[in-house]
């Protein structure tokens, strides 16, 4: 063999063997640079990633199907009779389910994890946290005082909302959402007084995380992202 | 000559592949064991051009050989349920490590055989 043919032999090689280290890199570059000990590991980081994938494109279609919908509804209504009493009906039923995008004047409430006070002196860390029970409570304080919609870090609380504790972060409507919370409420000034009242749950959340409310005139909420099905229930004539 | 192609065939891996599609997570540890056996093949190259008895066929075949022969036994072991990819990794990195010392060793001779050299040149210059 002469060095022509030992000279692009080589070459080749080198090619083979930086185009694959420089593939490899990228691939862990581009997951979660956590070394894996088990390939059992991979398979579910994989499922993650195309669920992830297939969510995104889902979500992308509803959105159409929203658009499309609102369309049908717009053409449909006006080729009818009464249609404008309809069209207003529709609009006031969509914005007490949650599905538009409100303002008017109400309360915004933050909530957030105690991080004044020194943790080694504190017994239970647990304590300075904030909890789904928390956010129940104001959101319970709110409807009570007759708030008309409510959202929890952009998180509409519509009729099928729930409030849950996952670990170490709360879900509201299947989303995972973090402190710092900001509970956005619009409805009757008398929200503001019945949670800041002596003894209410302001001053009963201040004692442990760090509670805050404001008025506010002009607050905007959007619109509950999900889909509102249901499956059992029928209408009763 | 040989240099010259070295380096423009890393180049054009490398541009390669940055723009090659990625491999899925899940492919992604046979390659990296497939690029441990070929970068071994690599450095026992090395070893073999400085021992002066390097054949390309033995070469080359080994390059690919072992690469594909540490994926089918990384496949074969996680069939198994056992982590043959840690022993490939063991066996691989390790001669690594010793074709290295080789390689050291051998420039190390060289350099201090030519740094006695000068000595006894200047000896001999003192003597005179």
């Amino acid at each position: 063999m002469n060095k022509k043919q030992i000279a692009i032999t080589l070459g080749i090689m080198c090619l083979i063997l930086t185009m694959g280290t420089v593939v490899q890199v990228r691939t862990i570059n581009s997951a979660n640079q956590i070394v894996a000990q088990s390939f059992a590991d991979n398979e579910l980081r994989d499922q993650v990633l195309r669920w992830k994938e297939r969510y995104d494109t889902t979500y992308a279609n509803l959105q159409n199907a929203e658009k499309k919908l609102e369309e049908v509804r717009e053409t449909a209504s006006a080729n009818t009779e009464g249609s404008e009493e309809k069209e207003a009906e529709l609009k006031k039923n969509n914005m007490l389910l949650g599905l538009t995008n409100v303002t008017g004047e109400g309360v915004v409430v933050t909530l957030k994890d105690n991080d004044a006070v020194d943790s080694s002196k504190v017994l239970d860390l647990s304590n300075l946290l904030v909890h789904d029970g928390d956010l129940l409570g104001i959101v319970s304080e709110l409807k009570n005082g007759g708030a008309e919609a409510i959202s929890i870090n952009d998180q509409r609380i519509v009729s099928t909302s729930s409030i849950t504790c996952e670990g170490n972060v709360i879900s509201i409507n299947g989303e995972k959402v973090s402190s710092p919370f900001v509970i956005k409420a619009i409805g009757r000034p008398t929200m503001y007084s019945a949670l800041v009242r002596p003894g209410g749950t302001i001053e009963y959340l201040n004692s442990r995380i760090i509670a805050t409310i404001s008025q506010e005139d002009n607050i905007t909420i959007n619109k509950y992202n999900g889909v509102i099905s249901s499956k059992y229930m029928q209408y009763d004539e | 000559m040989i240099l010259i192609a070295i380096i423009i065939g890393c180049i054009i891996g490398a541009v390669i592949g940055v723009f090659a599609p990625m491999v899925s997570y899940t492919y992604s540890g046979y390659l990296a064991i497939a690029i441990i056996a070929a970068l071994d093949s690599v450095f026992g190259g090395i070893v073999a051009t400085l021992k002066k008895n390097f054949n390309l066929t033995i070469f080359v075949t080994g390059f690919f050989g072992n690469a594909i022969l540490a994926i089918l036994l990384t496949i074969l072991g996680e069939k198994l349920n056992v982590d043959i990819y840690l022993a490939a990794i063991v066996v691989f990195v390790g001669r690594m490590f010793t074709n290295l010392a080789i390689i050291r060793r051998y420039y190390v001779d060289v350099v201090m055989k030519k740094i006695e050299e000068k000595k006894s040149k200047k000896k001999v210059e003192n003597e005179k």
